[in-house]
């Protein structure tokens, strides 16, 4: 049932015309936040539709969620409100892409998919991975900040959006940075969009640098018995004059996750570590006889070149983790940390031993060059979404709770990048807000000043 | 300035770290562009404290306050445009800690880009932000313009290897963003704030990534006989998957002008020149610089030199590094532009430079960064002729507008400033400027930081864009 007046629903059709406003209960329980639903679902067709839109959500005090393919809206904290659902997924045009410049412009409905194939066609990619399904856009990846193991080789998001067009909250059509690989005209107001979970706007063009595809690719896994040796390889590895595209290390529990979506190729029971290597055939080869000298060196317990299918096989896995834990286990909790290398051998420890005293299990992937995810699992797999069991409930919460301070502690900033929305609650997905919260409260009122996109999900409550 | 507000600033940094006199601020009003302005003080802090007692004492005296490094910037960034105290971040020159494990520096402002790679060599490391003035311009500027070098087209400008900044707010509060881990939960206010070009905070302390040093390096030097040749090489080298690290152009009037001086071999009846590198694993470099060799000579260069060891590869680099010295002996003044364009309309748009050459009858000469279409046109002219001078200016503005009519943008790297503040327009909205004003205005509301610097002045502000003569600009790219 509509919570929105009569008489302001009744003007939404002006809006974007009644074939692309939808508020059948199915599609409302799809575009579902934290359990909470729209009133209504707008689907615009172009910035100045969304600009309308905006103009009469501000001026109503309307609030609004842009939506992509739904694949992430389970990441932040609940909508203070929710009113109106902006599915993006008919913004789905590639607007320019040049081959030759490495250079594309998309709208922001273009599933990750669908580009990764066009560029495909070009014998180019960009750094961020294919996801699962075919729903997930690269508006949403954006927004949502998904990073992914390639961010070793090629750099994260922010290192290749070039620019982004965007609607503010006020429904003015705006826009920062430029179409081409170098650009320092003007304040780079884009970056903030990366991660920002639309609370700044509603991005309607997204500029990126694409990248040639290498050659050839090959995966190596590297086993090991004990935590400690993989770091050692880690350590080796970065130190040599090797160049790496993909350095990643997971414990056994990741690798037990992997092994149910038929990663059964890897040895059971181990530490391990992923290395992808890009390039011609003599590159290749160079990186399997360095590898294979450093883990003689490292005296680790086994050392597998994975097949091709095998290798897109494990980096979906990578790619994916929260999800693939999340399927597995509904109640998981998972962590994001970013933490410096050196910090990750006695974090660690500390993760490992606080989900024991709490009698949980955890699956840990490590990208090397500075992000841990920790999966926090309950031992019994609830077949239903939470709310959780009251005797599965506290020890989750508790055992989460010991994990942020235990992180904080270590000087790392955490995400609960997926929990239920009993830990959600209990204790906020973001970190304490730090100093610099007074100036991301006045830039979230630039950009919104009525707060009517994403209200409450971001980090300090934006 | 008032003579008392001299000997507070005196009493709070001793009288060595305060400059008034005419003739030493004379020093401070000019910066490698062609802009000039005069400061009514210059200031040295030693410290984070120092910044902090400074911006007090100019918000209570109203003064506006600029950070200079080094000087060396492009774009007016570093000058005192409505007077006020310039801090002068020289004495804050220290490298704070290195952290080879986790390839983290984390370093004071002054600190001179060479010094840091220099520093961090013992490790294998080294900064990648390679400007050409590196020997001399500071990490802090370099932060500033989010600047870049010839090295940035396989490795990125600043923004790409800052983690985390200690900001000194114009209302004086110090704030850190960012951290050492490769990213900060909550909106980047790092990668906001490089770039920003000292309009929205004091930077007191920066934390950068650290790259290993590449186990082997390539350096080409490609010879052609007409334009078009050599950028559809460049066209095609990165389209076909190779980013070399550098890959610089001179075009026939520039490599006649650095050969008569540098004597680095260029061919004078070559209409281009491409220096190329390619780094990386031995292997890597080696298959790249082979194809990059092909693919040359396919677009028929009638010569590729490849360097067979480091005096060979200085000597072809020798050339492009000393250029604008080259350019110095030939003309008593240049303006050294900044503009980027999509790689594939490298030949249209310098054929239209050309035109432009002929049209204000001033030579222009172009030497740049066409891996990743970065162009520095240097427009030749006498300072001493305001015609010439005026002419200058209206070319690069007409230059501007080209870059921005081929689907490109104002500045790869020298940042807008006061140069080109007034040319945003050609780029964004009076609503985009806007929303850039009112997000300056979060960090800089009175706008006492830096002030009339980036974003276009406003018409009745009464400003004049007439400038004096400015001593011969010798900036390099």
């Amino acid at each position: 049932m509509s919570r929105l007046a009569a008489s302001l629903s009744s003007r939404l059709p002006d809006l974007v015309g009644p074939a692309r406003l939808i508020a059948d209960a199915t599609s409302l329980a799809a575009c579902e936040v934290d359990g909470r639903g729209p009133s209504a679902i707008l689907q615009p067709n172009s910035a100045s539709e969304i600009a309308e839109i905006l103009r009469f959500a501000s001026a109503e005090r309307l609030a609004v969620i842009p939506t992509g393919g739904r694949t992430h809206l389970g990441i932040g904290m609940p909508p203070r409100h929710y009113d109106l659902a902006l599915d993006l997924s008919r913004m789905n045009k590639i607007l320019a892409y040049e081959p030759r410049d490495l250079t594309l412009g998309i709208e922001p409905g273009v599933t990750c998919a669908d580009l990764d194939r066009e560029l495909r066609q070009k014998g180019q990619f960009l750094p961020i991975a294919p996801r699962f399904g075919d729903r997930a856009t690269l508006g949403g990846m954006v927004a949502a900040g998904m990073d992914s193991p390639l961010r070793y080789g090629y750099g994260a998001t922010r290192d290749f959006l070039l620019g982004v067009e965007f609607v503010t909250g006020e429904g003015l059509v705006s826009k920062s940075g430029g179409r081409v690989v170098k650009n320092v005209t003007g304040y780079d107001l884009h970056k903030l969009f990366v991660g920002s979970l639309g609370t700044l706007g509603i991005i309607t063009r997204l500029n990126f640098r694409t990248f040639p595809l290498p050659p050839r690719r090959q995966m190596f896994v590297i086993a090991f018995d004990a935590p400690s040796r993989a770091f050692e390889f880690c350590r080796s590895l970065v130190k040599s004059p090797l160049d790496p595209k993909v350095l990643e290390v997971l414990d056994p529990g990741t690798a037990a996750l992997f092994q149910a979506r038929g990663v059964d190729f890897l040895p059971s029971g181990s530490w391990l570590v992923a290395i992808e290597a890009a390039g011609h055939e003599s590159v290749l080869a160079r990186h399997e006889r360095d590898l294979a000298s450093i883990y003689r060196e490292a005296r680790a317990g086994g050392f597998v070149s994975l097949e091709e299918s095998q290798r897109e096989l494990l980096f979906a896995c990578l790619s994916e983790f929260p999800s693939i834990a999340l399927a597995a286990n509904r109640t998981a909790v998972i962590f994001r940390v970013p933490i410096l290398p050196s910090a990750m051998p006695s974090l660690l420890e500390g993760i490992r031993s606080l989900a024991d005293d709490h009698g949980l299990t955890c699956a840990i992937l490590i990208r090397a060059l500075g992000v841990v995810y920790v999966a926090l699992l309950s031992p019994k797999q609830s077949p239903v979404e939470p709310p959780l069991e009251a005797n599965t409930r506290s020890p989750l919460i508790n055992c989460s709770r010991s994990m942020v301070d235990l992180f904080i502690s270590q000087g790392a900033l955490p995400t609960i990048e997926r929990c239920p929305l009993d830990v959600k609650t209990a204790l906020g997905v973001w970190p304490p807000p730090g100093a610099e919260n007074d100036i991301a409260q006045r830039l979230k009122r630039v950009f919104d000043p009525r707060a009517i996109l994403s209200p409450g999900r971001f980090r300090g409550g934006i | 300035m008032h003579r008392s507000i001299i000997r507070e600033l005196e009493t709070l940094l001793g009288a060595s770290g305060v400059l008034s006199n005419s003739e030493d601020l004379l020093l401070y009003e000019y910066d490698g562009s062609i802009e000039e302005s005069h400061p009514d003080a210059i200031v040295f802090p030693a410290r984070k404290e120092d910044v902090v007692s400074i911006v007090t004492l100019a918000n209570r005296h109203s003064l506006p306050i600029v950070g200079r490094g080094a000087g060396t910037g492009l774009s007016g960034g570093a000058l005192a445009r409505r007077g006020g105290i310039v801090v002068s971040f020289s004495r804050m020159n220290h490298i704070t800690e290195i952290d080879p494990e986790n390839r983290r520096a984390v370093v004071e402002p002054g600190v001179v880009n060479l010094d840091l790679s220099r520093a961090v060599e013992k490790y294998g490391l080294y900064f990648a932000p390679d400007p050409s003035s590196q020997k001399s311009c500071t990490i802090g500027g370099n932060v500033a313009e989010n600047s870049g070098g010839p090295h940035t087209l396989a490795y990125g400008v600043t923004s790409n290897h800052v983690t985390g900044l200690e900001l000194v707010l114009p209302d004086a509060k110090v704030v850190r963003v960012g951290g050492r881990a490769m990213e900060t939960p909550g909106y980047d206010l790092t990668g906001l704030v490089v770039g920003s070009e000292g309009t929205f905070a004091l930077v007191t302390e920066i934390t950068v990534k650290l790259l290993r040093l590449s186990e082997d390096v390539r350096t080409l030097l490609a010879i052609f006989d007409t334009l078009e040749e050599a950028t559809d090489s460049v066209v095609e080298i990165t389209s076909r998957g190779i980013t070399p690290a550098a890959c610089e152009m001179l075009d026939g009037w520039t490599l006649r002008a650095v050969e008569a001086y540098v004597h680095a071999g260029f061919p004078v009846d070559s209409a281009a020149v491409l220096l190329m590198e390619v780094e990386g694993l031995r292997e890597a470099a080696e298959a790249q610089a082979a194809e990059i060799g092909d693919v040359c000579l396919r677009h028929n260069a009638r010569e590729v030199r490849r360097a067979r060891d480091a005096r060979e590869r200085a000597l072809l680099w020798k050339g492009r590094k000393e250029a604008f010295g080259a350019i110095g002996r030939v003309s008593p003044s240049y303006y050294v532009l900044d503009g980027v364009i999509p790689r594939t309309k490298l030949t249209p748009t310098l054929l239209r430079i050309e035109e432009i050459s002929k049209r204000f009858g001033l030579v222009i000469g172009n030497i740049f960064h066409a891996g990743d279409g970065n162009l520095h046109p240097l427009i030749l002219f006498d300072h001493r002729d305001a015609d010439q001078f005026r002419r200058a200016r209206a070319a690069g503005s007409e230059i501007m507008r080209l870059c921005v009519e081929m689907g490109g943008t104002l500045t790869g790297e020298h940042g807008v400033g006061m140069e080109k503040n007034e040319l945003m327009p050609l780029m964004f909205s009076d609503s985009d400027l806007d929303l850039m004003r009112k997000v300056r205005a979060v960090f800089n509301p009175a706008d006492m930081l830096n002030p009339g610097k980036v974003l276009p002045l406003g018409k009745g502000c009464g400003e004049t864009r007439l400038q004096p003569f400015p001593i011969s600009a010798s900036g390099e790219a």
